[in-house]
């Protein structure tokens, strides 16, 4: 069989793989890294198809992740509206949000996207914080008692378990990777990459830069605002600077940089390598591991500094790795991997 | 039939006049060559035309259509596309994802670009470069490849702007064959230039350029004689 | 009438901080064409050095500005040979990426040796006012601040006009390929030119420290103020920075009074906002679409 059927036969397995995962696994701690990694896969994947294949690097994703988080919350909490229609409401917004962003951006050229993309982040949360009576303010929005979803008269899921989010988790990533292979196999793919990769030859043959820009954006938002809402009924609780700070956008983005931007399975990557890292330095996984090989003693001086500290680090870790893989490797995991790919397709030649 | 009617253009940019009053018409299914000195106005004049700026004063008139201020997008789907003095690949792209971009002017089917892409390769004799990386060819066929996607677009007159430059002269000849293959398809094409030799051989009718003004406009033998013509390039080394 | 001439003065002194904000971002980006995202947390280890100098060694902050602005001077231009120097010729987003990388380093760090517990730089006079008249007082730090920041930039303006380093910094800046041809080290101009803005930054820091809270994520707002003013002003114009500055911090001022302190940094924002929308290359910048 040829190399596509191939890929997709293991995709398949993949999936039949982790649909049948809630059966076998009991514990909940691990139903939850598999929820985590879902919900980082989605807003990788996301955020991949405006900065990845359209070049338009956005550092205010928090905006749609926000937007689609709060609505959900708002309207769960203070209207009793359930999250599947509260979901709606915020891609709604979210289009007009990135609608209007594209419209002053997208014209002009050099960073102004990026630094608008942040102002607008920013705009949102500070708002956030001073509507107090629609948001809650610096309180947050708690909402941990979700409605039972029911088809007609039966109760499909109470959402007393973890398992029914991992399943929603599950369909998110299945829907951005699907998306994602649909518009690099479409015209989308090939105007967005033109454009990213000369915008001006681009506008010579015939792409007109504002609207798949904008188309781009569009995607990439309303896809960013169902993580954020996938966030929000998880957890159960919001607050301003959890969903539309300037951490949120930068994790967003260093899921792509890590993994490989403009790539099918570049946030997956990502996604790999920094949920379970990240986890672990939360968790103190790292500092009981250095103590349990000997290398450190839990009492002296560094044992307690790692103990108290380590956990707060990961922001540290990302900035590291960002700088990290900056330098020595621009196209992230999935680049080196194809330049190995590349190298024995030339040898070959 | 005057497919391309350029009337009184200047162009602007503060006090400079890249381009003055420039008028002239190219004859459809022709070859009209544009020379003139480094810094006459040819690629200002060029951007104009195709929509990256708008004239400060005069007109374009492409197929009886007033083409001012028009996008370049629009310009291109209007039927006219332009090649770059500094070549412009996709870089990322294979040779052949290069070309489709230009044929999706054109369809919305995948399919059918990619046969008009390979096509196009076929006649700049690059298909087995199909899958090869833009980013990683050499000039010549970087060249050649820019001419090819520009041609997917299924353009009616192509423009030209120094595709032979940093060229050696067996790749010189190939795109000088080229030009005359895209004539024979009917194709109209303006073609800037420094090569005198390849000019005068490809060319119908020749406009000269010198400090933003036109100075004279004519066959080739009549303009390569024109002693205003000579004194403008006096000085200046061609082959 | 004596709210508005208060705000407005209050804004104009703040301004001259923000100026100085501006002016080091915007000499950055002039030379290197070059975001600088962590220009708000090389302002906040200014903040944090002015608080270890007048904690440990009891030097007042104001004071310590003469040694806070060379150490800001070297730690930038360590920065550059490092880190930045790497990506001058990469992608703009690469470059962007580095620099965000570098502040959350910057921020981090500082949290993890100084924990994120607010802290307060109290002098004698951290508190104190002079009556002007008309019943408007200027908070007296504030108006030191802004006279060190009116000395700041004039030395500045009299080293990138009068100087031979200064005019080659210009030069550099308006034309990088131009520059080197006649002879310029851009190499060197790079490293003057970011360890410049980061001894503005971090002096910026060092200024505003007796009147502001000091914490590890401060630097965030000031990057996106700084980013603010430097597109306001027109980016690449020191001249503009300076304007934008004022500008800003007169309508940041007037906007906590007129409106509230919660609302004050949105106004700044949305005011970029229509900036770009209606004239994105800024009071003195020239168009370049």
């Amino acid at each position: 069989m040829n190399k596509t059927t191939l890929k997709a036969v293991l995709v398949l397995i993949a999936l039949a793989v982790l649909l049948a995962v809630p059966k076998y696994v009991e514990s909940p701690y691990a139903l939850h890294m598999m929820i985590l990694l879902f919900l980082s896969v989605t807003m990788g994947q996301s955020w991949n198809i405006l900065g990845g294949y359209a070049g338009q690097h956005s550092v205010g994703h928090a905006a749609y992740f926000g937007v689609g988080a709060y609505t959900t919350m708002m309207l769960m909490h203070a209207k009793q509206i359930a999250p599947w229609y509260g979901v709606w409401i915020g891609i709604a917004l979210v289009v007009v949000v990135a609608l209007a962003i594209g419209s002053i951006c997208f014209r002009l050229r050099g960073p102004y996207f990026v630094l608008a993309s942040i102002a607008v982040a920013e705009i949102l949360r500070l708002s956030a914080i001073n509507l107090t009576t629609l948001t809650n303010g610096a309180e947050g929005i708690l909402a941990t008692e979700l409605p039972a979803f029911k088809i007609g008269e039966t109760v499909v899921t109470d959402f007393s378990t973890k398992v029914p989010f991992y399943y929603i988790g599950l369909f998110l990533i299945v829907l951005t990777i699907a998306i994602t292979y649909l518009v690099q196999h479409s015209k989308l793919g090939y105007f967005f990459q033109a454009i990213r990769e000369d915008q001006d030859a681009a506008h010579s043959l015939g792409i007109s830069i504002s609207l798949y820009k904008n188309i781009a954006l569009v995607i990439s938002a309303v896809l960013t605002s169902l993580a954020g809402s996938f966030y929000g009924i998880y957890v159960g609780f919001v607050d301003p600077p959890t969903v539309l700070g300037l951490d949120v956008s930068v994790q967003i983005m260093l899921i792509c940089i890590i993994g490989g931007m403009g790539t099918l399975w570049g946030p997956m990557l990502g996604s790999l390598v920094l949920v379970p890292l990240s986890e672990a330095l939360r968790s103190n996984m790292i500092t009981e591991a250095l103590v349990k090989v000997g290398m450190v003693n839990a009492e002296s001086k560094v044992g307690i500094f790692l103990k108290e500290n380590l956990s707060h680090a990961h922001v540290l870790l990302y900035g590291i790795l960002v700088v990290l893989v900056i330098l020595f490797m621009p196209d992230g995991l999935m680049g080196f991997v194809k330049k190995l790919a590349l190298r024995r397709k030339r040898e070959a030649i | 039939m005057a497919i391309l009617e350029i009337k009184n253009v200047s162009k602007f940019f503060g006090g400079l006049a890249a381009n003055s009053d420039v008028s002239f018409s190219v004859e459809e299914g022709s070859i009209m060559g544009l020379i003139g000195p480094n810094g006459a106005g040819k690629t200002t004049l060029f951007n104009c035309i195709t929509g990256y700026y708008p004239p400060s004063k005069g007109e374009i008139f492409f197929d009886g259509r007033r083409m001012n201020g028009l996008e370049p997008d629009k310009v291109c789907m209007l039927g006219m596309v332009r090649t770059w003095q500094k070549v412009r690949p996709l870089a990322k792209l294979s040779v052949v994802d290069n070309v489709m971009v230009g044929a999706l002017a054109r369809t919305w089917s995948l399919k059918t670009a990619r046969e008009m892409a390979l096509e196009q390769l076929k006649v700049v004799r690059m298909e087995h470069r199909a899958d090869f990386l833009a980013g990683g060819l050499p000039i010549g066929e970087r060249k050649k490849l820019e001419v090819a996607r520009a041609l997917a677009t299924q353009p009616k007159i192509l423009l030209l702007d120094e595709v032979m430059g940093g060229l050696n002269p067996a790749e010189s000849e190939e795109i000088i064959q080229l030009i005359l293959d895209i004539k024979k398809r009917g194709l109209t094409q303006m073609v800037i230039e420094h090569d005198m030799k390849a000019i005068m051989r490809i060319s119908d009718r020749i406009v000269v350029l010198n400090s933003g003004e036109k100075l004279t406009e004519g066959s080739p033998q009549e303009v390569v004689n024109n002693p205003d013509v000579i004194s403008a390039y006096l000085g200046e080394s061609h082959a | 009438m004596a709210v508005l001439l208060q705000s407005l003065i209050s804004g104009i002194l703040i301004g001259g901080v923000y100026a100085l904000i501006g002016i080091g971002l915007t000499l950055i980006f002039g030379v290197m064409r070059i975001i600088n995202f962590a220009h708000g947390d090389i302002l906040m280890v200014g903040m944090y050095l002015t608080y270890i100098i007048f904690t440990w060694l009891h030097i007042d902050p104001f004071v310590s500005v003469l040694i806070t602005f060379p150490l800001m001077f070297l730690f930038g231009g360590v920065l550059q040979k490092v880190f930045i120097n790497r990506v001058l010729n990469a992608l703009a987003q690469n470059q962007i990426l580095l620099t965000i990388g570098l502040g959350l380093i910057m921020s981090n760090t500082v949290m993890l040796i100084f924990t994120s517990d607010y802290k307060i730089l109290t002098t004698s006079y951290s508190s104190a006012s002079i009556q002007v008249g008309g019943g408007v007082s200027v908070s007296t730090p504030l108006l030191i601040s802004f006279l060190i920041t009116a000395a700041i930039t004039a030395a500045l303006y009299w080293f990138l006009l009068k100087t031979d380093t200064g005019q080659a910094i210009r030069a550099t800046a308006q034309d990088r390929d131009a520059a080197q041809l006649m002879g310029i080290n851009v190499k060197r101009m790079s490293i003057i030119a970011f360890g410049l803005g980061a001894a503005l930054a971090g002096t910026a820091g060092a200024l505003i420290s007796p009147t502001y809270y000091i914490f590890p994520q401060v630097g965030g707002i000031f990057t996106l103020k700084a980013f603010v003013i430097t597109v306001l002003g027109g980016m690449g114009s020191v001249v503009g920075a300076t304007l934008g500055g004022v500008l800003i911090g007169i309508t940041e001022s007037m906007s906590a009074v007129y409106i509230s302190s919660g609302w004050k940094d949105v106004v700044v924002f949305v005011l970029f906002l229509l900036v770009l929308l209606f004239k994105p290359s800024g009071l003195m910048g020239k168009s370049r679409t």
